[in-house]
């Protein structure tokens, strides 16, 4: 290559000329060879080209086979040709057709012709002038050539070089492009470097093939032997060893491993690491980092008993969608006064105004510093030791020892003196031995002090020389401390005296005491002298024997028995010689005391010394007193670890003394823990190190400002400085010898002189927490520190003891087993608190107490949260409760309180009637305790409450579905299909209504065309006679007799109310009308709540009534009766229907809970029964009132009817049971919906419904079904379903040839094939022995047959396969019954008469109400009548004597009867009669009311309401 | 503030149900409803919407977009029972059957702000293989009598034996919800 260039290179000037020249003769020399990069790029061109080569080929062979001439030629030029037609081809288009031949070339240039037509671009800008001369291409072929490329060899062969000279060197580029800015060309320069490298390259190889061997060497392929390669990956690689690693390769050199778990040391326990991982480990360590720092003094990885860390240091994730921002959101909080240390606080409440501490730092002084020289560690030294002397010479303790031995000498010879005979021998001499003890006690001490007094003062005046040699030495002086000693003369001759006599005493003293203890010495030897003697004596003896046994037995050789002991000769005790303990005491006297001769030497330190200037010292000395100078100390004064106040920053002197001299008044609130001084020491402008710390005492109570002591607290430092100047650093050995022997090591260390004490306030009270409290606030401290001390163990009194203890134990204290214990122990000790380390449940509980419980329970509006979420009726739905107290209303509760209150106290004025006020109580609380016994039982979903989900099928039912799909769609007879269930959640006010269907009514009462109106109620029940004769269409013809002259008497209309929304139907007219119309009536439930549980306790009554419309002519005037017409419209009240509607809800919902075998039989009987007649009721146990399940039949049993009712009619059966029946049906009607929420149905015993006077169909039915029994008839309980009652009990009786249905809740009686029974049909029939069920194809009681004893019919439940087991009944043997009580009934009826009287007033608020009296008593005579007729038959005599009675009032008016309960239904019956809406002027009302008391408290009450108008 | 009316709060919530995965369904719509205690009451805007049918995108995210905008207003006294929005979604099985494919629930966001939530979404499963198989069969796959359920606590036991599975895996749904203000 580089041949190449530098042959190319040698024209780069020529360039711009010769281009074409070159260019031209290039294309000529290697026209054929540049085409292949062609092919590569246009397949298409190459494709064409090859197709019409090969034609040309085929063409060509055939002709040279035809020729045969130039076999040998075909081979080789075979390639060659492919080409060359190509190149025949370019070449003759080449002038001709530029445009075509641009095309082609187009496409393969595409990739590369960006970047070359832009060079083009700017080549063509300067070249044109070149390319003037004559002779060359016109201007346009020129510009062509330029701007398209024909051909892109020339084009390339042209830029080759010059990238060629570009990638050579830089400089060439320039000159060989001046022209283009340097940024493009580099840009180009890339793009052309490129093309060179790409199929360029290829083309240019290709080019010039003959130089292949300048570029191409061969060499053999490179080949690493697997050796050589192992060996360089030995060298490379380092593969640990798993072998143990020898301790002595862990450790620094010549240092034994140390094991601190053998020196008691508590080390933990280290985690569990595989042996061959530490190893390698191990190895590894020691590979990487030789400076064995991973290694523990034992040798071993140092390793953490625990290596997790007890607090997460991971920062929180911040995820990439959320900001910053978002996650750093703040949050307002109020601030709080920090309560946390409440418990140690000073109650302010109870002593007012706050402490004060006073804490006076008056200095500091340093009694080593790094920067001390040699000198001043000497002068602290001195100083140190002369302060040690002036403290011992003030104490003065060899002289006071010395005194009292005198004392004690003097008390010895006192007492030894027998001039004193007053006390026994034996005392004195115990006496005067205590006293020698206590002299040679005392003597003992004193030389010890004696000796430390002169050795003292020999150290002083050692360390002074020292230093005076040092000052010599060095050549100036650095502190200015001067030792002077003064001697003090002393009388020699009485010293001497003195010396030489307390020399004696000594000697004579201790004299004794050797003669004393050489007496008990020779006691002693003499005693052992004995005692070896006589051993002797036996060992000689025996010696003697054993020679006399060994001449007798000379071959025995008897052994010698040694004694046990060879007893040595005692030696006898040295008598003391009195020479040498003179000596001894001499000695000693010598050594430790002052010589008689030698003067007393007293030192005195001065300061009077002078320190030489600092120009001349020596260098070093210079820099360390600048940098002394340079350095300042200040303290800060911590109060229970919170940095209260600081000094001021004082520079430190060059005696290393700082003078503060400031006084901190601390006022404090909280009790003071601890009391910290810190120092701290500035080096120029760095910043404050801390020195030490020092701990400062609180200070008693008695302590106050005046008189507190300055006192002076020691700390020292750890800290290590090296400087490097005199200074001799401090936690660095140092030495004063030159030789560098004798090393000290020195701490930097000082005093802080201080004073702390309590502030007196201005009226001379000292500032102090009072005592107790510190008591107290130490305790409560401890109790948050500890759990057992909070529960009031007394354990912590003994706290220093047990500290003791563990002092004694030697407990390790780093081992965090004993942690709690130590922490306990420093505690107690030290009075610190501390955070406790165990986890407390609620701990935060005060804290979040934000009121107390009593201000929490006083909050309305919490109250009425409780309430709802305890479910408490009242509250049970209670919406949006308010945010605040005050717009909770009083009222709201009232309710909820008066019920609270009530539930205990009977109150009679709603109900009058005591009894039935107290049943109603009764009633109430059983309902209640149903209820939330059920509301419990209530949350226990089953899956199928909450998934809907389909049952598998089986094969009747699929057959079924089946056997549906070829229904047909639109069956002739379409039957009724049950609605879809309407989830309740969903539901809100509006969206239910209520449909009444009024479709016919018959048999309406027509008014008689008399003086008077009247109209008599309903005659919706007939004579038994009747009954049994004759068909309903009878009885038309008698009506339709009554109209004469074919006017109408009637024009009935129907209204229907519903929770006070009345709703009505056009008037028809006669008295079987048909409307057949449909009302609609919105429903609300109670506090807007669906639910089951809700809609169920509805208590409201649909009410459908029938009025009679009279149009009256109110005209007065006859002349106006042509232009207009008046009329008023009357309407009066024909009869009505009550429909609860629980009846029209109805859900039925059993919960089953007697006799295992005899309930699956029920289970089993009922499955079957609904799979036969799903619609039938079928009805096998019931639930008693107190939850439990009973079997039915148990429910019957023949029970007596009062005697009064049997009396009544003593020969007529059919009289007497009707009036049975009359006697049943006055007993108030309930339905258990309403009483227990449509739970379920309970079923009360006779007794039990007697005593409660309340009850619904199933009761009523039952009673009568007894009653009947008991006189003898047949009688059966019937379930089915009838009209308004929807699924019902009536009570079916056999009387001679036919049955009667009986209605218990009316008392009617209906033949069996009475159409106007409402009874619809009948599921089954229960004897007091047998249930059956009607598996009759029809159920209407029309069409069926009442034999049970036909199996095809009726399906028995006891059969032959399952007999009576003979069940008890649950009713009580007889029935006992309370007389009437007519005076009762006698008052209640006045009193309802005067509460519906005051009601019709209260109704007609904006009218005079007039009452008839005369009409009034006239009624009320009539009233008895109608109860002993039974509300039959008596209309026409009634008619005839008001009519008497009245003469001229048109009189509309009815009676209305009604089981008694409470006075509400009744005043309800009369409102909806509709009386109080006449509004015609002179209206009079009449009003009476008739009570008629039956036995058991059962009333039949009969009111009478009449409108009475004058007729003019 | 006036002491004669009450002193409520309101939440104001739009946002929108996005798009959801549910990788073996196609054409789906949801269903949105509240649920929300009892002392908060809506005051504005719809509290249930069904909304268009979806088909899945045809691109690698398969993704079911709705962009069902959901705009209600809230009253309330008391925090208790914030509001909890519930999605049930709903698309045709094999045989053209309208089967539910998801019920999932979620509070309404506490804070202020853009939030975008993401709902497992779950079905009761049959309880038994066959009826699994009769469900498939016959179109009428377990349902939840209420989807307010799966929002509620109530009856939950009765849901302990039974099976969900998951078959939708997320819906999205970014949630603007406007600032919660006192009167």
């Amino acid at each position: 290559m580089v041949s190449e260039e530098s042959h190319l290179g040698n024209q780069p000037e020529p360039v711009q000329e010769e281009p074409k020249t070159h260019l031209l003769s290039m294309t000529v020399r290697r026209g054929p060879r540049s085409l292949p990069p062609i092919p590569s790029t246009s397949r298409t061109g190459f494709a064409e080209f090859s197709m019409r080569g090969r034609m040309r080929e085929k063409l060509q062979a055939a002709r040279s086979k035809a020729e045969s001439a130039l076999l040998q030629e075909i081979p080789t030029p075979r390639p060659r040709r492919l080409r060359s037609p190509s190149k025949k081809e370019l070449e003759t288009e080449f002038g001709t057709e530029p445009g075509k031949e641009v095309e082609s070339t187009q496409q393969e240039i595409d990739s590369r012709s960006y970047s070359r037509v832009k060079f083009r671009d700017s080549a063509r800008k300067i070249k044109p002038k070149p390319q003037v001369p004559p002779g060359f291409p016109s201007p346009e072929e020129a510009y062509n050539f330029f701007t398209f490329s024909f051909d892109p060899e020339p084009e390339e062969s042209e830029e080759k070089p010059k990238a060629r000279h570009r990638a050579g060197t830089n400089q060439e580029e320039e000159e060989g492009e001046e022209e283009e800015p340097p940024a493009r060309g580099r840009g180009k320069e890339m793009d052309e470097e490129e093309l060179l490298n790409g199929d360029d390259a290829e083309d240019f190889l290709l080019g010039l093939d003959h130089m292949a061997d300048d570029f191409v060497a061969v060499r053999p392929a490179d080949y690493e032997s697997i050796h050589d390669r192992l060996q360089m990956e030995t060298e490379m690689f380092f593969i640990p060893s798993r072998q143990t690693v020898p301790t002595y390769k862990k450790l620094p050199e010549n240092v034994q491993p140390r094991f601190l778990e053998d020196e008691g040391l508590y080390t933990g326990v280290r985690p569990e690491v595989a042996r061959t991982n530490q190893n390698i480990m191990e190895n590894r360590l020691l590979m990487q980092d030789p400076e064995r720092r991973w290694f523990g003094d034992d040798g071993r990885i140092l390793a953490l008993p625990n290596p997790i860390k007890p607090f997460p240091s991971r920062r929180p994730v911040l995820t990439q969608e959320q900001s910053i921002k978002a996650e750093l959101e703040t949050l307002y909080k109020k601030a709080v006064k920090y309560v946390h240390s409440s418990q140690h606080m000073i109650r302010s409440g109870d002593h007012p105004g706050n402490f004060q501490l006073d804490i006076d730092i008056s200095g500091l002084i340093f009694t080593h510093h790094p920067c001390f020289s040699r000198e001043h560690v000497l002068a602290a030294k001195l100083a140190q030791l002369y302060d040690q002397y002036l403290a011992r010479h003030q104490r003065n303790k060899a002289k006071f020892l010395t005194d009292k031995l005198q004392a004690l000498r003097n008390a010895v010879q006192t007492g030894v003196d027998p001039e004193k005979p007053h006390s026994s021998l034996d005392t004195i001499q115990k006496t005067i031995n205590e006293y020698k003890s206590e002299i040679r006690q005392t003597r003992k001490f004193r030389d010890a002090e004696q000796e430390k007094d002169r050795t003292l003062l020999k150290t002083i005046i050692k360390v002074w020389k020292e230093m005076k040699s040092l000052r010599e030495f060095q050549r100036f002086t650095n502190t200015p401390l001067k030792l002077v000693l003064r001697k003090e003369k002393v009388d020699q001759k009485a010293d001497e005296e003195a010396y030489e006599a307390e020399i004696q005493a000594e000697i004579s003293e201790l004299l004794e005491e050797h003669t004393e203890e050489y007496a008990q010495k020779m006691e002693e030897y003499r005693t052992s002298l004995h005692q070896w003697k006589a051993w002797r004596k036996a060992q000689r003896a025996k010696k003697k024997k054993r020679k006399q046994a060994a001449e007798d037995h000379p071959d025995n050789e008897i052994e010698e028995p040694h004694p046990e002991e060879d007893l040595v000769k005692p030696t006898p005790p040295e008598p003391t010689d009195r020479a040498v303990i003179e000596h001894e005491v001499r000695e000693r006297a010598a050594q430790s005391r002052r010589r008689p001769w030698e003067p007393t030497l007293v030192p005195e330190l001065s300061l009077a010394g002078s320190v030489t200037p600092s120009d001349q010292c020596p260098r070093a000395e210079v820099s360390r007193r600048e940098d002394v100078k340079k350095r300042s100390v200040y303290l800060k004064v911590l109060f229970n670890n919170k940095e209260v106040s600081r000094t001021v920053s004082r520079p430190l002197g060059a005696d290393f003394r700082v003078h503060f001299g400031q006084i901190f008044n601390l006022q404090i609130v909280n009790w003071p823990e601890s009391l910290t001084l810190q120092v701290y020491e500035t080096i120029g402008h760095s910043s404050p190190t801390l020195l030490a710390e020092v701990f400062l005492p609180i200070p008693e109570t008695t302590v106050v400002t005046g008189r507190a002591p300055i006192e002076e607290v020691e700390f020292s430092s750890n800290q290590h400085v090296t400087l490097d100047h005199e200074g001799v650093g401090s936690g660095v050995p140092f030495s004063f010898e030159a030789d560098g022997s004798n090393q000290l090591i020195l701490m930097t260390s000082g005093k802080v002189s201080h004073s702390v004490a309590w502030a007196v306030g201005e009226n001379g009270i000292p500032l102090i927490p009072p005592l107790s409290q510190q008591n107290i606030g130490f305790r409560s401290a401890l109790k948050r520190a500890d759990a057992i001390s909070s529960i009031g163990t007394s354990g912590l009194t003994d706290m220093k003891k047990l500290a003791k203890w563990a002092a004694e134990s030697k407990l390790d204290p780093n081992d965090p087993n004993n942690a709690p214990l130590m922490q306990l122990i420093s505690v107690a000790t030290s009075g610190e608190s501390y955070v406790p380390d165990f986890f407390r449940l609620e701990q935060l509980q005060q804290e979040f107490n934000f009121v107390s419980d009593q201000e929490l329970n006083r909050s309305k509006r919490f109250r009425l949260l409780h309430l709802r979420s305890q479910e408490v009726p009242e509250f049970r739905n209670y919406k949006q409760v308010p945010v605040y107290d005050r717009e909770i209303m009083e009222k709201v509760f009232q309710d909820y309180e008066k019920r609270l209150r009530d539930r205990s106290v009977i109150e009679t004025k709603e109900h009058i009637d005591t009894h039935r006020a107290i049943v109603a109580k009764y009633l109430q609380q059983v309902r209640e305790s149903v209820i939330n016994r059920f509301l419990i039982a209530k949350q226990y979903f089953l899956l199928a409450d909450m998934i809907v989900e389909e049952e598998v099928p089986n094969i009747s039912i699929l057959g079924l579905s089946l056997f549906k799909l070829a229904e047909q769609k639109r069956p002739l007879r379409p039957r009724r299909k049950g609605r879809k269930k309407v989830t309740a959640q969903n539901l809100s006010d509006g969206d239910i209504k209520l449909l009444v269907n009024i479709v016919r009514a018959y048999d309406i009462p027509v008014r008689k065309l008399a003086m008077s109106k009247f109209q008599q109620p309903s005659k919706s029940s007939r004579m038994f006679s009747e009954k049994r004769a004759a068909s309903p269409s009878t009885h038309s013809p008698t009506h339709n007799a009554d109209y004469p002259l074919g006017q109408v008497l009637v024009r009935p209309f129907v209204e229907v109310s519903f929770q006070r929304t009345v709703c009505h139907t056009t008037t028809a007219e006669g008295p079987n009308p048909s409307w057949n119309e449909e009302l609609e009536l919105p429903f609300k439930a109670p506090n807007g709540d669906y639910s089951t549980a809700s809609l169920q306790s509805v208590k409201d009554i649909v009410f459908i009534n029938i009025f009679d419309e009279v149009l009256h002519d109110v005209l007065e005037d006859d002349r106006e009766r042509g232009s207009g017409i008046h009329t008023r419209i009357e309407r009066h009240w024909l009869g009505c229907v009550k429909i609860p509607f629980s009846t029209i809800y109805f859900q039925a919902r059993f919960e089953s809970q007697e006799d295992e075998k005899l309930l699956q039989a029920t289970e089993k009987f009922q499955a079957e029964c609904a799979l036969k007649f799903p619609n039938r009721q079928c009805l096998t146990t019931v639930i008693d009132i107190s939850g439990k399940t009973v079997f039915i039949t148990r429910y019957l049993k023949p029970l007596n009817p009062p005697q009064e009712l049997l009396n009544v009619y003593p020969n007529n059966l059919q009289a007497t049971a009707e009036l049975v029946a009359r006697y049943v049906s006055l007993i108030p009607f309930l339905p258990d919906t309403v009483s227990f929420g449509g739970i379920c149905d309970l079923w009360s015993t006779s007794d039990q419904f007697l005593d409660l006077l309340a009850g619904d169909e199933e009761e009523h039915a039952v009673l009568l079904c007894n009653y009947f029994l008991s006189l003898g008839k047949k009688a059966w309980l019937l379930m089915g379903n009838a009209i308004p009652e929807g699924p019902t009990a009536y009570v079916l009786t056999w009387e001679q040839g036919h049955y009667l249905i009986w209605n218990p809740c009316s008392g009617h009686f209906y033949g069996q094939f009475d159409t106007f029974c409402p009874l619809k049909n009948v599921g089954c029939l229960i004897g007091p022995d047998n249930i059956w069920f009607n598996i009759q194809r029809y159920d209407s009681p029309l069409r069926i047959n009442f034999d049970v004893t036909k199996p095809k019919l009726w399906k028995s439940f006891f059969s032959r396969s399952l007999p009576y087991p003979g069940l008890s009944s649950v009713q009580p043997e007889e029935l006992i019954y309370q007389r009437s009580d007519k005076a009762a009934a006698a008052e209640l009826q006045d009193r309802i008469e005067k509460i519906l009287k005051e009601k019709i007033m209260d109704w007609r608020p904006r009218h005079l109400t007039r009452w008839n009296r005369y009409c009034t008593s006239t009624l009320r005579h009539f009233l008895p009548l109608l109860e002993k007729s039974q509300g039959e038959d008596v209309e026409d005599d009634h008619r005839a004597e008001l009519l008497k009675q009245l003469g001229d009032y048109r009189f509309s008016g009815f009676p209305l009867h009604m089981p008694y309960s409470e006075v509400k239904p009744l005043i309800d019956a009369v409102y909806s009669t509709g009386v109080h809406n006449i509004n015609v002027p002179n209206v009079e009302f009449a009003l009476a009311v008739y009570i008629h008391p039956y036995p058991k408290n059962v009333l039949s009450v009969w009111i009478y309401v009449a409108s009475l108008i004058r007729n003019r | 503030m006036a002491t004669a009316s009450p002193s409520v709060f309101l939440l104001m919530v739009n946002g929108q149900v996005e798009s959801a995965q549910f990788p073996e369904y196609d054409d789906l719509y949801c269903k949105y409803c509240f649920v929300y205690g009892q002392d908060w009451a809506p005051t504005a805007g719809l509290e249930e919407g069904i909304s268009q049918i979806t088909s899945k995108s045809q691109d690698v995210r398969q993704a079911l977009v709705w962009n069902f905008p959901i705009d209600v207003t809230f009253k309330s006294t008391n925090p208790y029972g914030w509001p909890q929005i519930v999605l049930s979604v709903y698309g045709p099985d094999v045989f053209g059957n309208d089967v539910v494919r998801g019920y999932g629930a979620v509070h309404v966001p506490f804070s202020p702000g853009r939030h975008k939530r993401t709902i497992p979404m779950f079905v009761p499963e049959s309880t038994s293989k066959l009826q699994k198989f009769t469900s498939w069969f016959m179109g009428r796959r377990p349902e939840y009598t209420d989807p307010k359920v799966v929002a509620q606590g109530e009856g939950r036991e009765a849901l302990q034996k039974a099976v969900f599975s998951v078959h939708g895996l997320t819906s999205p749904r970014p949630l603007a919800l406007g600032h919660i203000k006192g009167t």
